[in-house]
């Protein structure tokens, strides 16, 4: 696309810069003794110090009504807490499905819940570093519904879990290899008395 | 449209000066208009001079007549179109003589354009006025002035404005200095948004929660900003305001599940948005005034990262039901779903506001921005390392790419052209930062 520019003679070097014969439009400014645009700029945003309309001021903003919001409670995640008894689960790279050795620690971990019935459990879906924060908080919240689904067909009952995805928010490895990343795909459970 | 290419003709030219960087220049062609291509970076600039900016009244203790020349001419160069050379002193007011012996020196350096900025500086307010002379024209013409204020603090801002003005004046659409960046700062685990100039400036905390806050979308009022938060424990999706500090962070979406990747729709009425309240990520639409809710996708697989076309018509998203994750594109209801990526791992879809293609982050190993026809023609790259690029967003003139890159081997902000030129790192003084999100043109 090639947009008109003011009326500028152009340099034949300037060889990118496609030039025709005749105006079209005149320039878009005003002469040098237009008066100057009084409006000031807007509101500052720049500024770190308020600068909150005063009281009086009609609010310029679009309306915003507080619309949907969640009627299921949710337990506080901060309110649950590690036990040694329930080991955490791991998921291959972009995969949420279980894998035998891991059902063998669900398998362990639905006995300690099944046993442990005053307990509610929350069970936190976590990523790697790699993939982009969004679809990782998608995948996340997939390995840790496998894993509820898991639990619930060993018996746990349904409405004793919460999950919860950090995507690839909270690592519990930080360098930048397979052995890491391996560490961090995993599926993580918190539990807390009813 | 007529045009022409006038082929370079630089035979017997003598070099009298050499105040700029620039090519040695040739004689003027007359009667022509200068069109600029817009679309491409490319090689061919424009030479400007903007020396610093004059004094015609108060006294600038703090310097604003060199900062307004040296913050526009970055501008200048960041938009790809020009040559800039700044900084070098001021042109004296009302002395038409001198003013024709600068410009004839920077015109045999080889400038085809000059700004002359004048500045006044009353009390707390800064008045400057931007006149912008042809050098390839006899006698320099005057192509177009401009007046401009502020608050002494706004400085920049004049600045950027300024430089948008002198952009339109070449190229028929205003630049996009005058704009905001906001980003993710910090490491996981503690990460809060925080907003800046475009040019990294200024660089202000816009959420102090403490919590674990992402995915930062601008409203296209350029007045709030949509981000996912853990702030009460989990997932959930709210609005801020962060031109108003005062004003409550408002909640969008709060339902079981993940409340993630905000989109507003380009009139602002409604926000697509991923809820996973019924078992499995899905796509919804939220009319923002009233809180109602459409589900648009319905299907077993991940669907989430949700953008609309330009025209609001049509909204892309990222589906894994191929199997692996890769970008659809749908009617805004919902329906004619269709597979835009093949053969690869891609997410982040970003749609051009200029509505033709679509950037999207392809990981190969490593992560590249790519870019892709609206038609599903021309897959393309956009980098090829080093490191991860990835979190496209576009500038307003669908032109400029904002993205994170760890190739310094930290995660830093960068902005390039759509053709991979004009790479500059976002200068923010952060040891971390993602998620860039370029503002519209500020109001």
């Amino acid at each position: 696309m090639l947009i008109r520019a003011g009326h500028l003679m152009v340099m034949s070097l300037l060889l990118g810069l496609i030039v025709t014969g005749c105006a079209k439009r005149p320039a878009t400014t005003s002469a040098a003794s237009a008066p100057a645009p009084s409006a000031p700029p807007a509101t500052s945003p720049a500024t770190p110090a308020p600068v909150a309309p005063a009281p009086s001021a009609p609010a310029p903003a679009p309306s915003t009504p507080a619309p949907a919001s969640a009627p299921a409670p949710r337990p506080a995640p901060k309110e649950f807490m590690a036990v040694a008894a329930l080991k955490d689960v791991y998921f291959d790279f972009d995969k949420y499905d279980i894998r035998p050795a891991d059902a063998k620690t669900l398998d362990a971990n639905a006995t300690w819940l099944k046993t442990n019935a005053d307990n509610l459990v929350l069970i936190e879906g976590h990523c790697d570093e790699r993939g982009t924060n969004e679809y990782n908080l998608a995948l996340g919240e997939r390995r840790a519904k496998a894993t509820m689904n898991y639990l619930v067909s060993q018996g746990v009952q349904a409405n004793r879990i919460t999950i919860i995805s950090y995507g690839e928010e909270r690592p519990v490895c930080n360098e930048k290899n397979e052995s890491c990343w391996s560490k961090n795909r995993r599926g993580h459970f918190l539990v807390k008395p009813r | 449209m007529r045009r022409t290419v006038l082929a370079a003709v630089l035979v017997g030219l003598v070099v009298v000066a050499s105040l700029g960087p620039w090519p040695p220049p040739s004689a003027p062609a007359q009667g022509v208009d200068v069109y600029i291509n817009v679309t491409g970076g490319g090689s061919k600039k424009l030479n400007i001079a903007i020396p610093n900016f004059t004094v015609v009244s108060g006294a600038d203790a703090a310097g604003h007549a060199k900062l307004l020349a040296a913050v526009a001419g970055n501008d200048l160069t960041v938009s790809g179109f020009f040559s800039v050379v700044a900084g070098v002193e001021p042109v004296p007011a009302n002395n038409a003589e001198e003013l024709q012996r600068r410009w004839s020196e920077f015109a045999a350096a080889g400038a085809h354009a000059a700004v002359h900025g004048l500045l006044a500086v009353r009390g707390e307010r800064l008045e400057a006025e931007m006149r912008l002379y042809d050098l390839t024209s006899p006698g320099y013409r005057l192509i177009a002035s401009k007046k401009f204020d502020a608050a002494a603090p706004q400085a920049r801002r004049l600045a950027h404005r300024i430089a948008d003005e002198i952009v339109l004046q070449f190229t028929g659409e205003p630049g996009i200095a005058d704009t905001k960046i906001a980003y993710v700062g910090g490491r996981p685990g503690a990460k809060e948004i925080i907003v800046a100039d475009y040019d990294g400036a200024g660089a202000v905390p816009a959420t102090r929660n403490g919590s674990i806050n992402l995915m930062p979308v601008w409203s296209p009022d350029a007045r709030s900003i949509a981000f996912t938060s853990f702030m009460n424990g989990y997932p959930d999706l709210f609005r801020m305001f962060p031109f108003e500090p005062q004003r409550p962070v408002q909640t969008l979406a709060a339902f079981a599940g993940i409340n993630s990747s905000p989109a507003w729709s380009p009139d602002g009425r409604f926000l697509a948005l991923t809820l996973s309240m019924h078992g499995n990520p899905e796509i919804y639409v939220l009319t923002v005034a009233t809180g109602k809710l459409e589900r648009l996708t319905r299907h077993a697989s991940i669907d989430t990262e949700p953008v609309w076309s330009p025209t609001g018509r049509q909204i892309a998203f990222v589906s894994d039901r191929a199997g692996q994750p890769r970008i659809h594109v749908m009617d805004a209801d919902g329906t004619n779903v269709r597979q835009l990526t093949s053969s690869g791992f891609h997410t982040q879809p970003r749609w051009s506001p200029k509505g033709n293609i679509i950037v999207y982050t392809q990981r190969q190993g490593t992560h590249d921005l790519w870019a892709i026809d609206v038609s599903g023609a021309n897959p393309r790259p956009l980098t090829a390392g080093p490191g991860d690029n990835q979190g496209a967003s576009w500038a307003p003139d669908g032109r400029h790419l904002a993205f994170q890159s760890n190739r310094s081997g930290r995660w830093q902000l960068y902005v390039m052209l759509l053709d991979g030129s004009s790479l500059t790192q976002i200068p923010l003084g952060v040891s971390d930062a993602t998620s860039p999100t370029w503002s519209p043109r500020l109001p």
